[in-house]
This record gives C-alpha cells, sequence and structure tokens, in this order.
C-alpha cells in the first residue's frame, strides 16, 4: 500500500532548479512514468521519493503522512537502478537473498521470498548462475526480483531495461506491466523512451526544466497536450507544428498546401497535426501541392516527408505506397483531428473540437 | 570512392568462432547496415573492416585491393564509436579540427571545413564551448563530425545511437543520413535496433551466431524474409509465427494450427510450395497485416495484453503455448481478456520449413 504525493516541493542544486514547485499524486497500485528529456529532473524526483535527496521547499507524503524528514531505510522503497548493481561474486539466488538476509528474516521465509519471486520472473531455471554467466535481460530480471522479496509498500526504477537490445526491451516492457499488476504495488518508473512510457504507465507526468507540464494517462497526453511542448515530446515521428493564417471561414498552413475550415477557432497561431492523421495523395492539380523529399518505409508503416513553402511536414502513411522523391502530392486531413495552439504554445481546443 | 568487398571471412577468438563465414560486397556511396542482437558478429565483421581485429580466414578489399596488413591509420577510414571518444579538453571547434590539422591542411581550409561540418550538425552555436560539460547527444555528434569532417571514403559507425536519448535518436538518423547523401561514402553502420536499420540503410545485411542471414533493402527483407530468424528481427513487433501441419479441407489445403484451428485454405503457390516441401511448416504473418473479421471467419484468440502506443495499439493474444500479435490504428477499446477474430491479409501469409526454419520458396 502506497499512495505518494508532492506539494508544491522545489529542489535546487546551488543556482540550478532540478524541481520546480512539483505537484502529483501517484495513487496505489498505479503504473506512474515520469517522462522527459535529459535534466529535466526525472532522477532527483526519484531521489526525492527514495529520501536520498531533501527538499528545499513543499512537502513529500507517502499514505497522507509527511516523510520529509523520514530516513530512507524507514520509507520501505524499493529502487531499480540503470545499471542493476548485481554482486558480481555472489549467485543469483544469493543476491535476491541478500536484502532479507541483511534484515534478519527467518531462512523459511527467506527461501519462500525468493521462490514466489524467481517463479513471477521466470527466473527459477537460471539461479544458480553468476551474474556474470547472465544474458543482460536476465541479469534485469534478478535485479527486479532482489527488488520484488523485499515487499515494499513501491518500487522506484530508474529507466532499467534502457541497456537491453531493442527487442529485449519490448519484452522486458510488457513482463514489467504484469509483474507490476500481480505484485499488486505502486510502480513508478523513469524512462526516455516515448514508446515504453506510453506502453507501462497508467499515467505519465511530462517534465520540462523540471516543471511538470502534464499529467495524465498516455493516450489522453497523446490526444490532447496541453502545450507544444507535450505535444512534440510525445510521439514518433513528432507531431507536425505550423504556423496557420486565418483565411476566410479557416485556417491554411504550409503555404497553403493545407486548407482547414473551422469556424470555432479564433486566435490560433500554429496548429499541431499527427503524422498519421496527415492524409497524402497524387497531386490533383487543384490548390497548392508539397513535395516529397523523403520515403522512410518501416514495412508495415512508411514516413514520407514533405516539404510546402518553407516548412516540412511528416506523414505516416499505411502500408508502401509507391511514393518517389521529388513528386507533387495533395495534403488534407480530418478537421476533428486538428489541434490549435495560441501564440504562448498552449492549446486552445481539445481534439475533435471540442472547445476547452 | 570505394567498394568493399568481403571474401570468405572467418574469425576466430580462441575455440569461440566470433564469425563462421561472412561474404558481402559493398557498393561504392551505399549505405548497408550491419544488424543483428549481441553476439551475432556485426561488431567483429566492423573491427576487421576498419583494421582492428585481423581476420582468421577471408580476404577484405577496398576496391579490388587486399587490406591484409595495411593498418588502420592507412585504410582511409572514418570510425565512430558507441562511446564518444571526445578531447574534452579542447573546445568543439578544436575536436572538429583536429584530424584535419594532424594532417597540417591549410588554416583556410580547416577553418571552412569545420564551419560547414558544424552548420551541418547543428553545431555552429556550440563551437568555441569546451567539450567537457556537454550532453551525451551533443557528445556523439561532435564525435560523428571530427571523424565526417575528415571526408573519409568510408565510414564506420558502430551503435553510434545506443547511448543518447530516444527522441536525439530520431533526430541524429535524419542527419547521418543527409550527411551521407552530401559526401557519398560508401557508409557501414553496425545496429541491435531494425528501426535505425530500415529507416536509415539502402540494404541490411541481418546477422545472428556469426552467420550472415539475408542481405536486402529493408522492404525485400521485411516482406520475403529468408528464414525464421529474419522474420522475428525485423519488424516492430516481429513478424507472427505459428506451427502448422498440412490439411485437407473442402475448400483446398490449408494448416492446422493445433488449439488456433484451422488457416483460411492457402494459395496456389504456397500449396504448390507445401506440397513439395512435405513437411510441417510455419505459418507467418506480420502483426499489422490483418484484418478484423466476423466470429466464425478466421482465426480466434484471446487477448492476453494491450499496449496503447500513441496511434498503434499492440494486442498481445495467447492461446495455450501459441501466442501472436496484432497492430490496430483503432482499437476500438478492445481489452484484455476479449477474444479477437481476425484474418491475416492472404498476400501477406509466409510460410517456413519448419525443420530448417528457412521460408519455401514462392509461398
Amino acid at each position: 500500500m502506497a499512495e505518494i504525493a508532492f506539494h508544491n516541493v522545489t529542489k535546487r542544486y546551488g543556482d540550478m532548479v532540478a524541481v520546480d514547485n512539483a505537484s502529483f499524486t501517484v495513487a496505489d497500485n498505479e503504473f506512474f512514468c515520469f517522462f522527459g528529456p535529459p535534466l529535466s529532473g526525472k532522477s532527483t524526483i526519484l531521489r526525492l521519493i527514495l529520501g536520498l535527496e531533501k527538499p528545499d521547499a513543499g512537502e513529500i507524503l507517502i499514505d497522507g503522512k509527511v516523510v520529509n524528514a523520514v530516513s530512507p531505510a524507514q520509507r520501505n522503497i524499493a529502487m531499480v537502478f540503470q545499471n542493476l548493481a548485481l554482486f558480481p561474486h555472489m549467485s543469483a539466488a544469493d543476491n535476491i537473498r541478500f536484502p532479507l538476509i541483511e534484515r534478519n528474516e527467518a531462512p523459511a521465509i527467506i527461501e519462500a521470498r525468493l521462490k514466489d519471486a524467481a517463479e513471477k520472473l521466470h527466473i527459477v531455471h537460471i539461479l544458480h548462475k553468476m551474474p556474470g554467466q547472465l544474458s543482460g535481460g536476465e541479469r534485469q530480471r534478478v535485479a527486479i526480483a532482489r527488488a520484488l522479496v523485499r515487499d515494499p509498500a513501491a518500487y522506484l526504477m530508474d529507466d532499467p531495461i534502457s541497456a537491453l537490445d531493442a527487442r529485449l526491451r519490448e519484452e522486458t516492457r510488457v513482463e514489467l506491466k504484469r509483474i507490476q499488476r500481480e505484485a499488486g504495488r505502486t510502480l513508478i518508473y523513469v524512462t526516455h523512451d516515448q514508446e515504453e512510457a506510453m506502453s507501462v504507465a497508467d499515467r505519465m507526468a511530462i517534465l520540462e526544466h523540471g516543471v511538470i507540464r502534464q499529467v495524465g494517462a498516455p493516450v489522453e497526453i497523446y490526444d490532447n497536450p496541453a502545450t507544444t511542448y507535450v505535444a512534440r515530446f510525445l510521439g514518433s515521428p513528432t507531431m507536425n507544428i505550423l504556423p496557420v493564417q486565418r483565411v476566410g471561414e479557416g485556417y491554411e498552413a504550409a503555404s497553403g498546401a493545407l486548407r482547414i475550415q473551422s469556424q470555432t477557432v479564433v486566435g490560433a497561431a500554429e496548429l499541431g497535426l499527427r503524422p498519421e492523421d496527415l492524409r497524402v495523395q497524387p497531386f490533383a492539380g487543384k490548390g497548392s501541392p508539397a513535395t516529397v523529399a523523403e520515403v522512410e518505409p518501416l514495412g508495415g508503416y512508411t514516413v514520407v516527408t514533405l516539404t510546402a513553402g518553407d516548412v516540412s511536414l511528416r506523414a505516416m502513411v499505411r502500408g508502401q505506397p509507391d511514393l518517389r522523391v521529388g513528386v507533387q502530392v495533395t495534403l488534407s486531413c480530418d478537421p476533428a483531428k486538428v489541434i490549435y495552439f495560441g501564440a504562448s504554445g498552449t492549446t486552445l481546443t481539445r481534439m475533435r473540437g471540442v472547445a476547452q | 570512392m570505394s567498394t568493399i568487398h568481403l571474401q570468405n571471412l572467418v574469425k576466430h577468438f580462441g575455440p569461440f568462432t566470433a564469425l563462421k563465414t561472412m561474404d558481402l560486397t559493398i557498393a561504392d556511396g551505399e549505405f548497408v547496415a550491419l544488424l543483428g542482437p549481441s553476439g551475432c558478429g556485426k561488431s567483429t565483421t566492423m573491427n576487421m573492416i576498419a583494421g582492428m581485429e585481423r581476420p582468421s580466414e577471408g580476404r577484405i578489399l577496398f576496391d579490388g585491393r587486399d587490406m591484409a596488413g595495411v593498418p588502420m591509420g592507412r585504410r582511409g577510414v572514418g570510425f565512430v564509436f558507441q562511446n564518444y571518444a571526445i578531447f574534452t579538453h579542447l573546445t568543439v571547434r578544436q575536436n572538429l579540427a583536429y584530424g584535419l590539422r594532424a594532417t597540417r591542411r591549410p588554416v583556410d581550409e580547416v577553418n571552412r571545413r569545420v564551419s560547414a561540418m558544424a552548420d551541418l550538425l547543428q553545431l555552429t552555436t556550440m563551437l568555441d564551448r569546451p567539450s567537457a560539460g556537454l550532453s551525451v547527444n551533443i557528445l556523439q555528434r561532435v564525435a560523428i563530425g571530427r571523424s565526417a569532417v575528415m571526408e573519409p571514403s568510408i565510414f564506420l559507425l558502430d551503435e553510434p545511437l545506443s547511448n543518447v536519448d530516444a527522441a536525439f535518436r530520431t533526430v541524429m538518423r535524419t542527419e547521418l543520413k543527409a550527411l551521407q547523401r552530401q559526401f557519398r561514402q560508401t557508409m557501414v553502420y553496425v545496429t541491435h535496433d531494425q528501426l535505425e536499420a530500415m529507416t536509415m540503410a539502402d540494404r541490411i545485411a541481418v546477422m545472428d551466431h556469426g552467420v550472415l542471414q539475408q542481405v536486402g533493402t529493408p522492404l525485400e527483407i521485411y516482406n520475403d524474409p529468408a528464414n525464421l530468424f529474419v522474420a522475428r528481427f525485423i519488424g516492430s513487433p516481429g513478424m507472427n509465427l505459428l506451427q502448422g501441419q498440412p490439411v485437407e479441407t473442402a475448400t483446398g489445403l490449408a494448416l492446422d494450427l493445433g488449439p488456433l484451428g484451422q488457416t483460411p485454405p492457402l494459395s496456389e503457390p504456397q500449396v504448390a510450395a507445401l506440397r513439395q516441401a512435405q513437411a510441417d511448416v510455419v505459418y507467418g504473418f506480420r502483426p499489422e497485416l490483418v484484418a478484423l473479421v466476423p466470429e466464425g471467419q478466421g482465426m480466434a484468440m484471446p487477448i492476453t495484453f494491450v499496449e496503447r502506443i500513441g496511434a498503434r495499439t499492440i494486442l498481445h493474444l495467447g492461446q495455450g503455448s501459441a501466442s501472436a500479435k496484432v497492430v490496430l490504428e483503432n482499437d476500438a477499446g478492445l481489452q484484455t481478456g476479449q477474444v479477437l477474430h481476425f484474418a491475416p491479409l492472404p498476400h501477406a501469409i509466409r510460410l517456413f520449413e519448419a525443420a530448417s526454419g528457412i521460408a519455401l520458396k514462392g509461398a
């Protein structure tokens, strides 16, 4: 059981504000992800929750109790670091037993917990091996098992699978989510891989320079980013964000290559359109065309980079369309998929045209 | 201008054979990715091209010239590693200029080439910053620039993007391609990330356990994988592969997938290939090349996990020991526990011989 909350927490290192007046609540049993570029405050937030750092202002609460003055050991939170920090001279089993032996648990309890964790993580068959004999993915699972046996109130993981091969990462992230659900514990997770964040998180917080810009379910943030920063940061390829001009009953962007009817939105400076929502068709001879600048086939999808006037756009097209560099095309989109931003970069509309 | 020929290349490290055999021709100005999991022999191959390792057997030719005995410094190759090796006591400008200065180029040429490279790699505003204290992302960019500014005719990159963060990786992919277009170097790129290989390479050489599995354009490899390893490794997620036994049905030859029931009847070329093979086969289809169908038509599998990733949803399906994935753009609120009724698109079905793992020709 652990609900973890920050109330207006600030942490400075000298002149640098690492975490700036952050407030959030992670619910009990939630898989919560902090996502941001390097030095955006993700790891500092983890260190504050663990108690390795003290906030300069604000309160940190675990299950409603202020823990600012509580030592890391008493917070009962287990951490899995990026560099897994297994003891190289101990077998996998001894590594997993270690935190329990340190706490003087009875041997029967230690063995029961070891067995339980090893089964959950599918590592029973490698328990006798030394870390040096294990693959990256196996070491990863041993490190997680070691955190699991402690039976902590919550787990913190700092980019725990970034060292794995791309393919193994895709499998491990699903496994992590399954383990978290089965263990029924709060898990706070830091990653710089957005696909991973969207895959595992029940909710996520997007950070910029120590400030929490948006908190929500991944799909919610993806569909309704609060600012251009968030819009650009989530999604790959990134969202097209284009300056717009008011023309008649709507807006036009990309030197007229993209025209969208909208009577309700007033005062937009930019529009945002996800690459998968930008339609690319052979140039019909009417209106302003765009030009294909680059074609990246991914097999199931093709990423097409287009230029129109002085802007560049990206479309993600299903399948393997026969598009060549230099060809002229007509762009269009469903007006309901367009997001409008004001001059300050804040979203004016919600997806599907609902006024905020 | 450099063509690279790898002929019967073998590399042993003591009793361990890192590279069993490798034959590959890389054309002048071509961008080839060596792709595979850890330990597949890709870096070993790269190190031999660079001259850091000596082949146990076989030859490496640059433009027909045997490189045996030619030291690294004389091969005219540029090399960028996973761990950028930047002189941290120098500024970005001094790092970029280092190689040109060492070869005693005239000052105005050094300045011109350094600023052109800085411009290309968006380093112009950082030229006079000390390298110490720059982010990992920027340091890797400097490392690429420092090598590229020498305009080597062969440019070797060993997982240069694996330490930079995911967002920056996307930017760098575009920049590396732009770099190669401008200088037309022969580019050999080592990676374990199929997405990097798919988006950048003219051709991909897929490797596993010291053996070259397949060479082809990204789409050739995606559409027609030569074997089960390639089918699984390429794509995100990889191809679905289900064990099947041929069965005669009222509508033609199909495959019995055990608890998953029967596949729809196979196409004529597939039937022909199957009759010739006379063996158990693996039924393959891409997770994204699948149609949802009404109950009773096609295959049915329970959903075990749902991953919603932006516009895509990856549905994990499982029935007994069989598992598959389906990628949808609009998942219509599907949940774990529901049964998904689906059918692979007929043109996307691939068959492999179960015993050897090799793709059935014409199927």
